[in-house]
């Protein structure tokens, strides 16, 4: 025992000398130095928990934009929403169908692990085979394999040019694994037991009860300022509210739009929103007469007031969009206005195309998705018969309506949001325009544009080309185009937190004030 | 009696895989999971893909009988959603549904039982006026608004309860009362009426008539007369608390099986539906067995055929 003891004081000693060492040895060479360790324990009520933190298999947003928390992408992005460095230090394309990414030195894994080329091969490798049954394939299915240039290099090949791949591999579909734990912990242990290079570790979980993240203190961006953070999942808004304004949570996602007011004027919270990359559209089926006709669709698109949309459903927190690009999206053109609000040109333009007492049809919407999509379906349908189209509403579950859209078998119109992944305009508008899953808009001109764009790898080159694309989507109008809805986040005071622009709960620079 | 016992065990058997087979039935119906699990930027050929990965496309009663043949095994599958084992998952939350099930019961109990004896013997009075302004209170409020009302006043006015999620004693409160309520409301009238009818009966005149003292005729020669439709009301009632307290677990985020199960249903996660399924039936099964038994103990004339 004694003997054991002396052994690990002398092993004590010679860390700590070493720990000294290291620190002169980087103050020397001028390496910033991290200011504090992680102290201090923040508690935070969310709609939703993550259902696994196996990064292949997550479902829905709200998972994969918690999990990033515990892992590292190649990419990531910056607080304004910037692609980033993060596991790759540098990325380019040696030619049209290989990516080559430089991979960052000396980072580890939360088990001690080295990240090199091998995790980066082990990781995408996994993504890709079938025995895997990865939820997010669809995500990472142009990659065709991962080559070892060497320890801190890799080459990965596309089955065809993939301008978007480096933004794949970032925080939501491009989350690095430890080859050699996630072997010994197997399939099932990977959803409940992560091993990443993020800037916390996965400490407790108990579903539906809360899950406990702790600083990793060695995290290659610097440690986390937090210690500890307590993840509440707290369904119900009326709740969470409840739980931050008695001060059993620090911070709370999301605050319906409804109740910002109100907890504005309480002087011991904060309320922080930020346009969320969610574009919400009314799709119309261009296949069926009478929206193959241009003239029905702009008169749809003229017979809504939006703006009075925002402001009574959203009390003002939600943006109106001109076209299905957000405004946070590369190459948001701002010069090009939405329709105007305008029932007698509506109208007007329903005569111009043989309607003058305007047409019955059918509008789906449904309840129970990620965001509320019934309450803008009930004023729109309102809209719509304003000017003589008689709408029939159809409200589902949204279990029960996804598989309707996937089997085109929705109703001419119905109401959808797309969360901007990528907050790249061509990936949305490909998804948009795919000739299937309910949605049957194609235009060859539109498909030759975004062809142009996914060809220039420049994102600065990139962002001027969609002006035109968004000109020719207002003008064809295939769907009714809507607005994008704040996150909203309620915080006390004691903590500091910016919410990033592209929905993802980073907690990383989260902070208690002192 | 161990042959009585025997049989109901047998037979309920049969209503777990009856319920299980109908379950199963209905949610494969409203349609497969390929699409809820999916990124919004799947197309169809990928979804086509995870569905034959997954076995969702085969026949109903291929996926049915591969069901069968693990269950049989107890194995229910590992959880579409969560990638862990379904039957583990499931079982992991039932101390939190017993907790809340058993507190909400006995509240109900201990409040209902008096009040409704003391309303039925005090007939037409004040007493009895509360007692059935209470109850029908009891009634008709909505226990979802009930429970934003609780959380309202106890937790953010008051800071005397916390607002959700479960913990420590404490937290068990709202949520409990909140179910209890109607239960209460309910076993008031039931312990009221059959009071009434029981204490109009000649045994109970007699017992006065030998001079018996008013409390031992209602405790003791009444009271037990009156527990039998009691129990049986109880039983149901526990059955259905068991699985369908849904509404006032989520309002409170109480990790019971009932949250958990909804939340399988919205997402087609079968493997868990199917071993909630499997674990309430037997749990409704079960408690219906100790009802019927406790009839036995209850009265005497009962006999077990």
């Amino acid at each position: 025992m004694r003997f054991e003891r002396e052994i690990r004081n002398v092993i004590g000693r010679r860390i700590r000398t070493l720990g000294i060492l290291v620190a002169a040895a980087t103050l020397t060479l001028g390496v910033p130095v991290v200011e504090a360790a992680p102290s201090g324990e923040v508690k935070i009520g969310l709609a939703a928990e993550p259902n696994t933190f196996d990064p292949h298999l997550t479902v829905g947003r709200n998972t994969q934009i918690f999990v990033v928390n515990v892992y590292d992408g190649l990419t990531a992005r910056d607080a304004q929403g910037h692609l980033v460095p993060a596991l790759a230090e540098s990325w380019k394309r040696l030619n049209p169908t290989t990516w080559q990414f430089a991979l960052r030195r000396g980072v580890k894994f939360h088990n001690g692990d080295d990240f090199n080329a091998d995790s980066v091969k082990f990781t995408l490798d996994r993504a890709i085979n079938p025995e895997t049954k990865a939820t997010i394939g669809s995500e990472l299915s142009t990659i065709a394999g991962t080559e070892i240039v060497d320890p801190y290099t890799v080459n990965v090949i596309t089955k065809g040019p993939d301008y978007l791949l480096p933004v794949r591999l970032g925080e939501l579909f491009g989350l690095m694994l430890s080859p050699k734990h996630t072997a010994a912990v197997g399939k099932e242990g990977i959803a409940i037991k992560p091993n990443g290079t993020g800037p916390f570790k996965l400490v407790a979980w108990t579903k539906n009860e809360q899950l406990v993240l702790e600083a990793n203190e060695q995290y290659w961006r610097g440690a986390p300022k937090v210690k500890r953070i307590v993840v509440r999942p707290i369904l119900e808004d009326a709740a969470r509210i409840a739980a931050l304004q008695t001060g059993e949570v620090d911070l709370i996602a999301p605050v319906p739009h409804a109740r910002i007011a109100e907890l504005q004027r309480n002087n011991r919270l904060v309320i922080k929103t930020i346009p969320a990359p969610r574009i919400f559209h009314v799709t119309i089926d261009v296949r069926k007469p009478p929206f193959d006709n241009v003239k029905v669709r702009q008169a749809l698109n003229h017979a809504l007031d939006v703006n009075a949309i925002v402001k009574t459903l959203y009390f003002g927190h939600a943006t109106r969009l001109a076209t299905v690009v957000d405004r946070g999206a590369l190459g948001y053109d701002a010069s090009i206005p939405p329709y105007p609000y305008d029932p007698a040109r509506a109208k007007a333009l329903l005569a111009e195309a043989g309607f003058p007492n305007g047409f019955e049809t059918e509008f789906d919407s449904f309840t129970g998705s990620i965001a509320d999509h019934a309450k803008p379906a009930e004023a729109i349908a309102g809209y719509l018969r304003k000017i003589g189209v008689n709408v029939k509403q159809n409200v589902f579950e949204f279990s029960a309506f996804g598989p309707r859209r996937v089997q085109n078998k929705t109703a001419p119109l119905f109401i959808y949001s797309i969360g901007n992944a990528y907050l790249e305009p061509s990936w949305v508008i490909r998804w948009l325009t795919q000739g299937g899953l309910g949605m049957h808009y194609k235009n060859a001109r539109l498909d030759e544009m975004l062809t142009r764009i996914e060809a220039t790898d420049d994102p600065k080159k990139r962002a001027p080309l969609y002006g035109d694309v968004q000109k020719l989507i207002k003008d064809e109008a295939p769907f009714i185009f809507l607005f994008q809805a704040d996150a909203v986040f309620g915080m006390s005071t004691r903590i500091d937190y910016a919410p990033r622009p592209d929905e993802t709960q980073w907690l990383y620079p989260l902070a208690l004030r002192p | 009696m161990r042959a009585y016992v025997a049989t109901r065990l047998a037979a309920a058997v049969f209503v777990v895989v009856g319920v299980s087979l109908v379950s199963f039935l209905l949610t494969f119906l409203s349609g497969d999971p390929a699409e809820i699990m999916l990124p919004p930027g799947a197309t169809a050929e990928q979804i086509a893909r995870f569905r034959a990965e997954w076995g969702f496309d085969d026949p109903l009663p291929v996926q049915y009988w591969r069901f069968l043949r693990r269950a049989v095994h107890g194995d229910f599958g590992v959880s579409l959603r969560h990638g862990q084992p379904s039957l583990p998952l499931i079982a992991a939350r039932l101390p939190a549904t017993f907790q809340l099930t058993v507190t909400a019961m006995v509240l109900a109990i201990v409040v209902a039982v008096p009040l409704g004896v003391l309303a039925a013997t005090h007939r037409g009075g004040p007493i009895d006026l509360a007692a059935m302004g209470v109850a029908l209170l009891g009634q008709s409020v909505p226990n979802f608004w009930l429970a934003i009302m609780m959380i309202l006043v106890f937790a953010v006015s008051w800071r005397i309860l916390p607002t959700s999620g479960r913990g420590g004693p404490l937290h068990v409160v709202m949520p409990a009362l909140a179910i209890a309520i109607n239960l209460m409301a309910l076993l008031t009238r039931l312990v009221r009426s059959t009071m009434i009818e029981v204490l109009a009966e000649d045994y109970v005149r007699t017992g006065r008539a030998k001079g018996l003292r008013e409390v031992m005729v209602t405790a003791r020669h009444a009271l037990p007369n009156a527990l039998i439709p009691l129990v049986t009301v109880i039983g149901l009632q526990f059955g259905f608390i068991l699985g369908g307290a849904v509404v006032i677990e989520t309002i409170f985020t109480w990790p019971g099986v009932g949250l958990f199960t909804i939340q399988a249903i919205l997402n087609r996660d079968y493997p868990v539906v199917q071993a909630a399924v499997f674990i309430l039936a037997t749990g409704v099964v079960i408690i219906n067995l100790i009802v019927d038994l406790l009839y036995v103990w209850l009265d005497p004339r009962i006999r077990v055929r």
